[in-house]
């Protein structure tokens, strides 16, 4: 009988370097879903975020919400959802109450999530990041599409600490450690467990 | 060369794919001269030019891009969808 075994996208992060650079946890347990508005329903489906999760649906890239749920504008009429509370079954409710108003789709298995703060963040970031991140440019609150190294990633700068999250394709996780590690190296990788 | 996307902001240009003349429609698939032309008699006009592009590493939304192909200035971006619904 073959047993399967729930590994992490982030399971070979670890510590890189001397000092205290950048600090990266790797956000588990978390469902995440990608919820595009159907034609003509986006004023609907705003509403019906509003009501069902007391959420102000963003109509740019910025987030809205918090860590235990967010909507993060990814592109015209689409949202990444990102819930940490725990719900059993989330995508499945989600899509249930967003029925007729929005297509909802499963990412939970196909996204790695990472949380990094640290004084050389955005120095660190600078490296595989071609937009400015600063606080003029990049503010609390945004959310820019974008890639590492040609990887695809979505970042949500969470607070001018800063703290930036960042969405990467599960496929891709081992290849975006080895940027991060080979590129935070100098400054020094700490894993927060 | 910097594409400004209407929802993602100033990029890069090796974040988007060009995808031809945005000047042109699609003739009915029956009409076998018109198509033709279409898809071979293609102009290389220099100067200021209407684009297609892709932001395939952002918002992957479609652009209408106002570009002088010349010298390379984007004179102006807009979301397809929106001029196509204007
Ligand atoms: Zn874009």
């Amino acid at each position: 009988m073959l047993d399967l075994a729930h590994i992490p996208a982030f399971a070979n992060l670890r510590s890189m370097g001397d000092g205290r650079g950048v600090i990266a946890r790797e956000r588990r347990g978390i469902a995440v879903a990608t919820v595009m508005a159907r034609k003509g329903q986006s004023a609907a489906l705003a509403a019906a975020v509003k009501e069902q999760f007391d959420i102000n649906l963003p109509l740019g890239p910025h987030g809205s919400g918090s860590d235990a749920m967010s909507f993060l504008g990814t592109g015209p009429g689409r949202w990444l959802v990102t819930h940490d509370a725990g719900t059993p079954r989330f995508v499945d409710s989600l899509a249930q109450q967003l029925d007729s108003l929005a297509s909802v789709v499963e990412q939970s298995d196909g996204v790695g999530l990472l949380r990094l703060s640290g004084p050389a963040l955005l120095e660190v970031l600078a490296k595989g990041v071609a937009i400015d991140l600063s606080a003029t440019a990049f503010p609390a609150g945004s959310v820019a599409v974008t890639q590492i190294a040609h990887m695809g990633v979505t970042l949500w700068k969470v607070d001018e600490a800063p703290t930036i999250h960042i969405a990467v394709a599960r496929s891709m996780a081992g290849s975006f450690l080895h940027w991060l590690e080979a590129s935070a190296a100098v400054a020094g990788l700490v894993v927060d467990s | 060369m910097r594409i400004p996307c209407p929802y993602c902001g100033s990029r890069d240009a090796s974040e988007f794919s060009y995808s031809g003349d945005a000047t042109l429609t699609r003739p009915a698939p029956d009409n076998a001269d018109a198509m033709f032309d279409y898809v071979y008699l293609r102009d290389n006009p220099v100067g200021v030019h209407r684009e297609y592009w892709y932001h395939d590493a952002g918002c992957h939304a479609w652009l209408t891009v106002t570009r002088n192909v010349s010298t390379h200035e984007v004179i102006d971006a807009v979301l397809a969808h929106d001029e196509a619904a204007s």
